[in-house]
């Protein structure tokens, strides 16, 4: 049989992404799959940690030295999506000594380098850190921008000739007796980079093989064909901070608990999070408290969180699994550790893989595994590269620190500009054309903005990532209508609009749970901005509705008599004979 | 610094050495990215910014502060160096409706771009070195005055600024006093003789003589050298209303300090002033300034930027001259009836009293005086905010910013200044040709050579 693909990759997270690469580089022919944008799964709402190992180095050493591996890895291949700031275990006066003596036993069996620190030299490192904190362990924790990630290793996978397909739902498997041939995919708007508007269509896709890397839904692929994939999704919150109040990773030195990591992301801080196993990873409840109670917790830690503005705050769902039988009660017990159920040698039915659990810091030892195991299947003989060979945009970076090229930038949108884009800055900025900065917050001018549109189309959320455009302190509010502005020279108004509309849709859903103090008066201010300059408010000049004249009143008539009061627009009178207490 | 050559209290100091081989050995590490969170991105203080309005190179100061603190790094050391281009008004400062500390971050940011990154050795170094420290060439000038005025004055001298140091050859340098006002100050004997007279002042006024009445002044570089009539007329309107007056040692404010990023400069000033008026305060007494600018640099910008013992107390008890006898004393009675044979007078607010909510005050007290008719020429920036408006990179930018307020003053019907700033005075006199008066000066003649005092 002729299959229209050799491998189907199912789920565009960076296990996905990973694999896709890894397989393409090695001369497989590869499509991938994913329903959403690169990274709309659990990969997009992450801590954005590169762990160390130090976090497993008590409790499962296997997983910390993974991490620690993967961590020196990354580092070197993925340079422009890692920031290495070094982390600290900080222990408090009430955490246990015990603890802190294990964990630094448990990084030294694991080959992570750790130092310990006296509490003054921890807040020398960190000075927003609580007066009272009594030591601290370092150990090389990084911050890892899982977008960028994602996006560079689809890149390079297209570069190696795979087909990547997002707004691509697999709505179900083609089964044949006991092998599985392909997928049933339904594109939100027709095959291709996304436009807008375009109608939708549903395609078969068939391959030779399948690979389910749809991390907390692999379950419900599996039922697709009625296999078995007992995901364990579990949840957990993070809030976004304004500024970096830290620009180390802090970890609470104790057992476990929630809410006892602060990791500083680009501009921003994120604190983190809780462990809660859930049915449904797309139906679950997001509860304020969660967040008030993670503040609070981590106030004792950096005590200026207390009163420091958030931006945004949200979940993101663990895939954890535990092979049947293990019984754990606490998800936080559940391993972290990745699975891959070869679905031939568990339940007979030939043709497909599914790769569930793990963390992302791990995502390339995983795509390595599992595409091992797929060319086993396939008979194709290559290894893997992907340890040594740079993701685009990591090329030669320390020629890039030392080249002194501006772009013709301020200085700070320069250095932010070229710590996104890494090797590919000459390429993207330099150009011969104006070149504003369209988003302020972060620094990202158009040629960014431009770039990114010619990779995804008229998607502003994928624009987004790429860039982080809108992701800044005002949410959109001041560039969410210049973003789309840029899609104008090639798509049409109405494309423009949509796109504008589903931005800022996504930014508003991010801040509900941010909604007081400095962030409220911003939410405020935009929201005034866009209803009143872009009819963003419901109104009937958009929604088309036709408006009801007949609400309105005539209005005061002669008759009435009294001077007492005035009709107001919402129909209600204004009472203006009694000035002083109002 | 050599303390040790400083006569105390009220004699004229022997000065300190300018000391041009320090290159800044400790930088002033600062963390105002928790600031950024006040910002909501308004703009209010963009569309503020004198500066951004008519130079359209000046990124404004939502750039300059928040956002640009917001970017950074701890490992980040580069600043953009439209930094230097701000005048450091503050009015970004005044108009921000969310206190977001913009002077602040402009000013930290500032330091760390002249500590970090401008070449020490380079023309605009030196000239924004020597220019901020006025207080060292006022000083060796007013040994000299007639002859510093008369080379000052001289093209060649002129033409030699602006070639070799990049000061505008369009500026007359303010004119030496013969005799400062230390000089005068100590000539006239001092504290002892200022508590007699405040004495004497009480007992006619009918004061309880115990009730300790002692004020400390905080003269400033101009009210020194340029302009020590208007240090006089503080010290006799102070002593009118009772006041012993004491003249501690002090160094310049810090103002011109911080507008050129030179904050190691500014802390060593500070180090001496802090204590010194600290030791005042301990003797009962409020550190009253002249200058507005003074004024705001010890009540705000000292705790801002340094972390001195005592700061907050001398910021805490600073007061501006005037404003500390609208609140102490019942001023308007006391002017009720008095006249001054004064000129009309057309009244400039500085940006620094603005901020310190004093733009107002003079043309109140002062409309209450027979004889004196004052008019407010608005509340544009007079553009040459203290040593920006003398770089010869800036004058255009200073002279189109102050075009308005030159436009008010003819249009209005005085044909003579008034202001509380030194600079903004000399940018009013070069735009307008105008006299230039400080409200103390009326004063004065109001209290003290009016019929009514007499
Ligand atoms: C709160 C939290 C914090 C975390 N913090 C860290 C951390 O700091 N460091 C770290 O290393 N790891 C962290 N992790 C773990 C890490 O995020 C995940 O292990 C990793 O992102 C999983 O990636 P994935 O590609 O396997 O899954 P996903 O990213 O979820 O990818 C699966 C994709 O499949 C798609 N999909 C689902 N159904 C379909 C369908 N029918 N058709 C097509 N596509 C479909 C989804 O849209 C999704 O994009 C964290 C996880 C959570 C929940
Ligand atoms: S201090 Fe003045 S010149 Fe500087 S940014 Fe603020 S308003 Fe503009
Ligand atoms: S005025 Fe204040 S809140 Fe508004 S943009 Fe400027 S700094 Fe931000």
């Amino acid at each position: 049989m002729a299959y229209d693909t050799t491998v189907l990759v199912i789920g565009g997270g960076s296990t996905g992404c990973g694999i896709a690469r890894d397989l393409a580089m090695r001369g497989v022919e590869v499509t991938l799959l994913e329903r959403g944008n690169l990274t709309h799964g659990t990969t997009g709402r992450m801590h954005g940690l590169l762990h160390s190992g130090g976090r497993y180095a008590v409790s499962d050493q296997a997983s910390a030295r993974e991490c620690i591996d993967e961590n020196i890895i990354l580092r070197d291949i993925a340079g422009h999506c890692v920031e290495m700031t070094g982390g600290l275990f900080v222990q408090r006066p009430e955490d246990p000594d015990d603890y802190f003596q294990q964990k630094l036993s448990g990084c030294k069996e694991c080959d992570i380098p750790a130092r310990v620190l006296s509490g003054g030299e921890a807040r020398e490192i960190e000075p927003h850190l609580a007066k009272d904190v009594k030591r601290a362990i370092e150990v090389p924790d990084g911050a890892v921008d899982p977008f960028r990630l994602c996006v560079a290793n689809a890149i390079d996978a297209e570069r190696h000739g795979a087909r990547i397909e997002t707004h691509a739902e697999v709505i179900d498997l083609l089964r044949d007796g006991d092998d599985i041939y392909g997928v049933t995919v339904r594109h939100d708007s027709g095959p291709g980079k996304r436009t807008h508007k375009t109608p939708g269509s549903t395609e078969d896709i068939t391959a030779e093989y399948v690979v389910n890397a749809s991390g907390a839904w692999a379950g419900q692929i599996g039922d697709m064909a009625d296999l078995e994939v007992a995901v364990r999704p579990s949840k957990g919150v993070m809030t976004i901070m304004n500024v970096r109040q830290v620009d180390t990773v802090i970890n609470r030195c104790r057992p476990k608990g929630d809410a006892d990591i602060i990791v500083p992301h680009e501009t921003t801080a994120i604190l983190g999070t809780t462990d809660e196993e859930v049915s449904d990873p797309d139906d679950y409840p997001e509860a304020q408290w969660e967040v008030d109670m993670m503040i609070d917790t981590l106030s004792e830690l950096v005590p200026i969180l207390q009163d420091a503005r958030t931006i945004r705050s949200f979940w993101g769902v663990r895939p954890l699994y535990e092979p049947p039988g293990t019984g754990t009660e606490d998800p936080t017990d559940i391993t972290r550790d990745f699975f891959l159920l070869d679905h031939a040698e568990r339940d007979g039915v030939t043709g497909m893989t599914s790769i569930v659990g793990g963390k992302l810091t791990t995502y390339r030892l995983m795509a390595e595994q599992i595409a091992d195991h797929v060319c086993a299947q396939l008979g194709h003989q290559a290894s893997c590269a992907t340890a040594d060979e740079p993701l685009p945009g990591s090329e030669n970076l320390e020629a890039l620190e030392t080249a002194m090229d501006d772009f013709g930038l301020r200085s700070p949108v320069a250095r932010r500009s070229k710590q996104r884009l890494g090797s590919r800055s000459q390429e993207v900025l330099d150009t011969n054309e104006p070149n504003p900065v369209i988003c302020n917050c972060e620094s990202v001018t158009r040629a960014e903005i431009r770039d990114a549109i010619e990779q995804s189309g008229s998607d502003l959320n994928a624009v987004r990532i790429r860039t982080r455009a809108s992701m800044g302190n005002c949410q959109g509010g001041f560039c969410t209508h210049l973003i789309a502005n840029e899609l104008v020279d090639e798509y049409d108004e109405p494309t423009a609009r949509a796109a504008y509309d589903e931005l800022l849709q996504e930014r508003w859903k991010g801040q509900r749970h941010a909604l007081w103090g400095e962030q409220l008066s911003q939410a405020m201010l935009s929201y005034a901005l866009h209803a009143t300059t872009f009819n963003a408010d419901g109104d009937t000049a958009r929604s088309g509705q036709a408006i009801d004249f007949a609400a309105f009143d005539s209005g005061q008539s002669d008759s009435s008599g009294g001077t007492t009061g005035r009709a107001t627009t919402d129909g209600g009178t204004q009472r203006t004979d009694q000035g002083g207490d109002r | 610094m050599s303390d040790a050559a400083h006569t105390p209290d009220d004699g004229v100091s022997s000065d300190d050495e300018f000391d041009p081989i320090q290159v800044f050995p400790e930088s002033t590490e600062m963390d105002l990215r928790p600031g950024a969170d006040d910002c909501y991105k308004c703009s209010t203080c963009d569309t503020n910014c004198p500066v951004a309005e008519v130079d359209d190179d000046f990124p404004g100061p939502k750039f300059q502060g928040p956002e640009q603190w917001r970017l950074k790094r701890t490992e980040d050391h580069d600043i953009d160096d439209s930094i230097l281009k701000c005048s450091n008004c503050m009015r970004c400062d005044n108009a921000c409706p969310s206190e977001v500390p913009l002077s602040q971050m402009h000013n930290t940011a500032r330091g760390a771009y002249v500590d970090e990154q401008m070449n020490k050795l380079s023309r605009e170094y030196w000239r924004n070195r020597l220019l901020s420290n006025y207080r060292i060439m006022a000083h060796l000038g007013s040994k000299v005055p007639r002859l510093t005025n008369f080379v000052m004055g001289l093209g060649v001298t002129r033409a030699f600024n602006e070639k070799v140091l990049g000061i505008t050859s369009e500026r007359e340098f303010p004119d030496f006093a013969t005799e400062t006002f230390r000089e005068w100050w100590h000539n006239r004997g001092g504290a002892a003789a200022s508590r007699d007279r405040a004495q004497a002042a009480r007992t006619s006024r009918g004061i309880d003589g115990d009730e300790p009445k002692r004020i400390a002044y905080f003269h400033g570089c101009y009210s020194n050298y340029n302009t020590p009539e208007v240090g006089k007329a503080l010290v006799r309107v102070y002593e009118h209303f009772g006041y012993e007056v004491l003249v501690p040692k002090q160094r310049c404010s810090g103002t011109p300090m911080y507008a050129n990023g030179m904050l190691q400069d500014a802390k060593r000033a500070a180090d001496t002033n802090v204590p010194e008026l600290a030791a005042a305060i301990d003797e009962g007494a409020d550190i009253i300034a002249s200058c507005t600018s003074c004024s705001m640099s010890l009540r705000q910008e000292y705790p801002e930027l340094f972390d001195i013992e005592d700061v907050e107390r001398v910021s805490n008890n600073t007061w501006e001259g005037l404003e500390f006898l609208r609140v102490h004393e019942d001023l308007e009675s006391e002017l009720q009836g008095t006249t001054a044979d004064v000129p009309e007078l057309a009244y400039h607010a500085p940006c620094h009293a603005r901020n310190q909510g004093l733009d107002g005050q003079a043309i109140e007290v002062l409309s209450v005086i027979d004889g004196v008719d004052v008019e407010d020429v608005g509340d544009s920036c007079s553009g040459i905010s203290g040593t920006y408006g003398w770089k010869e990179e800036n004058y255009d930018t200073s002279m189109k910013i102050g075009e308005d307020m030159f436009q008010h003053m003819e249009g209005a019907s005085g044909e003579t200044g008034m202001t509380e700033c030194p600079t903004c005075s000399m940018q009013m006199e070069h735009g307008t040709g105008y006299e230039i008066r400080h409200p103390l000066e009326i004063l004065e003649v109001a209290l003290l050579e009016g019929p009514e005092a007499a």
